[in-house]
């Protein structure tokens, strides 16, 4: 069941009114906990048994480990669980037919949990709110990959009714769409065009393409991301943020802080601390192995391929690179000014991470480096070709919705525009929902393909 | 061991890795405090205690060390053992 999509908004709407019809704990679960089976199982029947069976596994394993903590038998219990995660996921991902959607996302909290008792930590000991957080349907398909510290505790009160909390998640909500239908999925479609066949484009285009779909990808997943926590915020939840405003970033490490930061700071929990803490002896060799190690991991998370891979490498190489020439920065700033010298990292670092994403992106390794031979081809190319199919009103739209995302963002992040729209006198504040809702539904692209990051 | 001994060295092994000549360490700092301690700097600063207090962290230990506090109380107590 897809966020936008008439069933969606039907079963959103029987819960959120069913939800707060009364404010008993175990009651609101039980719904919960349906409403998400229903939103797993409406895709495949298997979807929703592949889940539940993760979630059992995940809830025993989890048992053993507490109970036998401290000892040898916790590690073999750990390595037996996280062996039976991965490897289901290994068979899953690359010899099934098919692919379970929300896997990736939701194996990544099975083993956090299970990594997190193995320190110490209790485990849950009421299998339904453990099955919430493992299946709650607003975070099932791509996260955030939540953390048992900050979802259990959730769950062990019931949500009432709070006007404030719910007009801000659904402000959330609008902003997902905005996002995700008048940008991601405006500009999608001409990006494709160019990225689908990086032999049949011009130089040009393969510039526009090239640079733009960062914004695509960024507007696309964000977009998704607002909607699960705007939902999440509905129902009274507080879910994990996936980002900060990367693209003013001015490294690349400092990126990777800021861009899907629920699978950035689980990677650096459970696989770079343990790797670069076993390897600290090699001093800063130690820190390097540990950290191509963790970005090759994550690109081939995204999928099987070289590309995949050499996009992981190409972001441990440039943070590596980084870390190497860190004092050269101070100097740049002190040569060129604070704020000449920030605003020129910022560019590096989007134009670093907007080749990277290529690898993300295109299919072969190949074309990768055919476009980057080709980028600066026939640049006298008529303004027809640099359209990419879209009218000119398309690109005005584009262009004025992706100025405003950025300019928002930069508002919100220093003056909480949510909280101070709130503020405003009911005529206004109304005014301004009718014309965000006019502007998603008059300029918004309906109909175009899901989220990119569901099919990981 | 005095913690304000440990925290005069801590300043001193900070200083060092992340190339600051002024800084003042207190207790309640953490990583939000201090600029380039991240974890990529994190694990040479934790290589440098253990070398200079002949210590041995386990990786729980380096995952509970939220802030300096945390670093002084791990310091003082693999110390005594």
């Amino acid at each position: 069941m897809e966020f936008l999509s008439i069933p969606f908004v039907v079963m959103m709407f029987i819960t959120f009114v069913l939800y707060y019809a009364t404010d008993r704990r175990r009651y609101q679960h039980a719904l919960l906990l349906m409403a998400s089976c229903v939103f797993i199982g409406y895709y495949h029947w298997i979807y929703l048994l592949v889940a539940a069976a993760i979630t059992v596994f995940t809830f025993l394993i989890g048992k053993r480990i507490h109970a036998t903590v401290n000892t040898p038998r916790a590690t073999r219990w750990l390595w037996l669980g996280i062996g039976g995660l991965v490897g289901f996921w290994l068979i899953a991902r690359y010899w099934s037919p098919l692919f379970p959607l929300g896997i990736s996302f939701y194996t990544f909290q099975a083993i956090s949990y299970l990594i997190e008792i193995y320190w110490e930590e209790d485990p849950e000991d009421d299998f339904i709110d453990f099955s919430l957080y493992m299946l709650l349907f607003m975070k099932f398909l791509s996260g955030p990959i939540e953390r048992a510290e900050n979802l259990l505790p959730q769950l062990k009160k019931a949500h009432v009714f709070d006007y404030e909390q719910i007009v801000g998640g659904l402000k959330t909500v609008a902003w997902g769409c905005f996002l995700k239908l008048v940008i991601a999925d405006r500009i999608g479609p001409a990006l494709d065009i160019v990225l689908d066949n990086v032999h049949g484009a011009t130089g040009m285009q393969l510039l526009v393409a090239t640079l733009l779909y960062p914004i695509q990808l960024y507007a696309d997943f964000a977009g998704y991301t607002c909607m699960a926590l705007g939902l999440g915020r509905m129902l009274g939840f507080k879910l994990q943020p996936n980002f900060d405003r990367p693209f003013t970033a001015t490294s690349t490490g400092e990126l990777w802080r800021r861009w899907h930061m629920s699978l950035s700071f689980w990677v650096r929990d459970y696989i770079f601390m343990p790797l670069s803490a076993s390897l600290r002896s090699w001093k800063r060799w130690g820190v390097y192995a540990s950290l191509l190690i963790t970005f090759v991991a994550i690109g081939v998370w995204h999928g099987a391929g070289w590309t995949f891979a050499v996009y992981g490498l190409f972001q441990g190489l440039v943070i590596i690179g980084e870390t190497v020439l860190g004092n050269r920065r101070e100097k740049l700033y002190a040569h060129l000014g604070r704020h000449a010298g920030k605003t020129l990292m910022i560019v590096r670092t989007y134009l670093l991470f907007a080749l990277s994403l290529l690898f993300f992106r295109l299919t072969s390794v190949g074309d990768v480096f055919y476009t980057y031979a080709h980028l600066f081809d026939g640049m006298q190319t008529s303004a027809k070709e640099l359209r990419l199919g879209l009218s000119d009103q398309e690109w005005i739209v584009v262009g004025i919705a992706a100025v405003l995302m950025f300019v928002l963002e930069w508002l919100h992040s220093r003056y909480r525009l949510g909280e101070r729209s709130s503020r405003l006198s009911a005529p206004l504040r109304w005014t301004i929902y009718v014309v965000i809702v006019g502007v998603i539904f008059w300029y918004g692209a309906f109909g175009v393909e899901n989220f990119i990051y569901i099919q990981f | 061991m005095e913690r304000k001994e440990i925290l005069t060295a801590l300043n001193g092994i900070f200083s060092v890795v992340l190339n600051k000549e002024n800084l003042q360490l207190d207790e309640s700092m953490s990583t939000d405090d201090i600029d380039n301690w991240d974890s990529l700097t994190n694990m040479t600063i934790i290589s440098e205690i253990e070398r200079l207090w002949g210590v041995h962290f386990k990786l729980r230990d380096i995952i509970r060390m939220k802030n300096i506090g945390d670093m002084i109380d791990t310091i003082l107590a693999k110390s005594q053992q």
